[in-house]
């Protein structure tokens, strides 16, 4: 069991007219979903709820169908958490791909996605797109996302190259959801401790701090004050986007198979039963 | 109309207007719209093209390189308050005061974009470096990791699994054996940095180069795990790796000597 504490909030930000980000949080089933939506007119916005909106609904119909097989073939090198994950994304690719056919406004419309999912023991963290997740452990902040973005698969195959292309293909991404009728998602699961912290955010932030202002920040502060500063970060260096930010907090993770703790109580009730025969 | 301002340590020079529908070339040589007479300028170094309403400067595979705003470009979209490094010199784009400037939000690159994949697959073909060296796609499968048993057991295993699960539970991805070795005792997962092993549980605690690990490390080329009775030696599977691997297996023995 994993008891997790979390607060998320989304900013407009200064520049623009509307918020095309969209998020979810939900402690109870251990979701937690940050989408950052693309197209002109309000297209953007409708992508991004409908990520959120069915990947929420997707999780949650899964969790109460307890052992349900997902609906798509599922990923033998994943887990069943993860691949229900999978599936939630896959499904809601496909949702926002058949609105944007559907509706002329809505032409061409895309969103990226960023989720963790928490299981008995484990994170599954799942990304399309330059939506970060950060992992915050002993100290250190780590990226538990790829992105998919021209200048980081550049500079994965040719750093030299990458440094040529120059900062305006940082916001070119290479997939997203909703574009095509079918996605490839990168999919991380980690074991999960008391006390890690999680940064899901959209690249309005990312754009605007580092990851070491971030983790500063964050340990700085409590989870909501922690959000609000990470937002007014942004705002003050421009705010040239939208800005959302979940901060989440690993309070308690109990292991059911941990041995030693059995081993304990099994030892403390034999001996109890040990001294009683005795008095006895 | 927008005007460049060329200046040389902070002294202007020059006032150029630029005009829509017009490109401005920049560059050493006599024939170019702003004439830079300094050896660390190409002889056609960049220009400026009109684009819609704005302007984009571009570079022109100039030796030196161009500069906005102390940032290396190929392109980019002038603003008002650019300041353009070429050599030495520097150029200021402004507008005049009354102007209109052409809207930000038309500046579609600074918002996040979606590539088309046959657009972005050629621009990848066609900004290949000159050097002649195949781009390989890095593929996930091909960046991989896998474990040799030492003692506890035989064989390879590789980790195919995005988390593998290794304990006495019968359901483990690996199953050793080991008194106090937890049901699942560690857990091996990818991350985009390389593999990390976490502890999970029982008393055996995991060790990684004989130091035990009590949350969670990441995994580097060759190391070994101890869990109770049994010693994994961990191997990255990366195709580019490999080759450096058996280099390093050949010169193992004095290297490890001398350390």
């Amino acid at each position: 069991m994993i008891v997790i504490e979390s607060a998320g909030i989304t900013d407009i930000g200064k520049k623009r007219q509307g918020n095309e980000d969209a998020l979810f949080l939900n402690d109870a089933l251990g979701l937690y979903v940050v989408a950052d939506g693309m197209g002109g007119h309000r297209a953007g916005e409708i992508a991004s709820q409908l990520v959120v909106d069915t990947i929420s609904k997707y999780i949650r119909q899964s969790a109460n169908n307890g052992d349900a097989a997902p609906n798509f073939n599922p990923d033998k090198s994943l887990s069943r958490e993860a691949n229900i994950l999978r599936a939630g994304i896959y499904l809601s690719n496909r949702v926002v791909h058949e609105a944007s056919l559907e509706n002329e406004d809505c032409r061409g419309m895309g969103s990226t996605v960023s989720a963790v999912y928490f299981t008995q023991g484990t994170l599954i963290a799942a990304n399309v797109g330059d939506s970060p997740i950060y992992l915050i452990r002993d100290g250190q902040i780590k990226l538990l996302s790829k992105l998919h973005t021209v200048l980081a698969e550049q500079q994965a195959l040719n750093p030299a190259h990458a440094k040529e292309l120059g900062m305006e293909f940082r916001h070119v991404l290479t997939r997203a959801m909703g574009t095509e009728d079918s996605v490839k998602v990168d999919i991380y699961e980690i074991q999960c401790f008391k006390d890690d912290i999680l940064v899901i955010s959209s690249d309005g932030l990312s754009d605007k701090a580092l990851p070491e202002e971030i983790l500063t920040l964050v340990n700085q502060n409590g989870l909501k004050t922690a959000c609000q500063r990470l937002v007014k970060l942004a705002n003050d260096r421009g705010g040239d986007d939208n800005v959302t930010a979940i901060v989440l907090k690993v309070k308690m993770v109990k292991n059911a198979r941990l041995s030693l703790d059995r081993m304990l109580t099994t030892a403390k009730r034999f001996c109890c039963r040990l001294f009683a025969s005795k008095r006895t | 109309m927008p005007t460049l301002t060329l200046k040389f340590k902070d002294k202007p020079i020059g006032d150029y207007h630029l005009q829509k529908g017009l490109s401005l070339t920049i560059g050493r040589r006599k024939n170019n719209g702003v004439v830079i007479d300094n050896l660390a300028v190409s002889g056609h170094h960049a220009k400026i093209d009109s684009v819609g309403d704005g302007f984009v400067l571009i570079d022109l595979q100039s030796k030196n390189g161009s500069f906005v705003n102390e940032q290396i470009i190929n392109s980019h979209w002038l603003k008002h308050g650019d300041v353009i490094n070429i050599g030495k010199h520097s150029l200021v784009f402004k507008y005049a005061e009354d102007e209109p400037m052409p809207d930000d939000s038309s500046d579609k690159i600074e918002k996040t974009m979606v590539m088309d994949t046959s657009q972005y697959r050629t621009m990848v073909e066609k900004s290949k470096p000159d050097i002649p060296k195949p781009l390989i796609r890095q593929n996930d499968e091909g960046a991989t990791g896998g474990l040799a048993f030492l003692a506890g057991g035989n064989g390879n295993i590789k980790l195919t699994r995005n988390i593998t699960r290794i304990g006495k539970h019968p359901e483990s991805d690996i199953i050793i054996k080991g008194l106090w070795v937890g049901k699942t005792a560690l857990t091996i997962s990818k991350r985009p940095d390389g593999f990390y092993l976490s502890y999970v549980g029982g008393i055996s605690k995991p060790k990684v180069n004989d130091k035990t690990i009590n949350r969670a490390t990441i995994l580097n080329d060759l190391d070994i795990i101890d869990i109770g009775p049994t010693k994994l030696q961990f191997h990255e599977l990366n195709p580019d790796k490999t080759r450096f691997l058996k280099i390093k297996k050949h010169i193992k023995t004095p290297a490890a000597e001398a350390r």
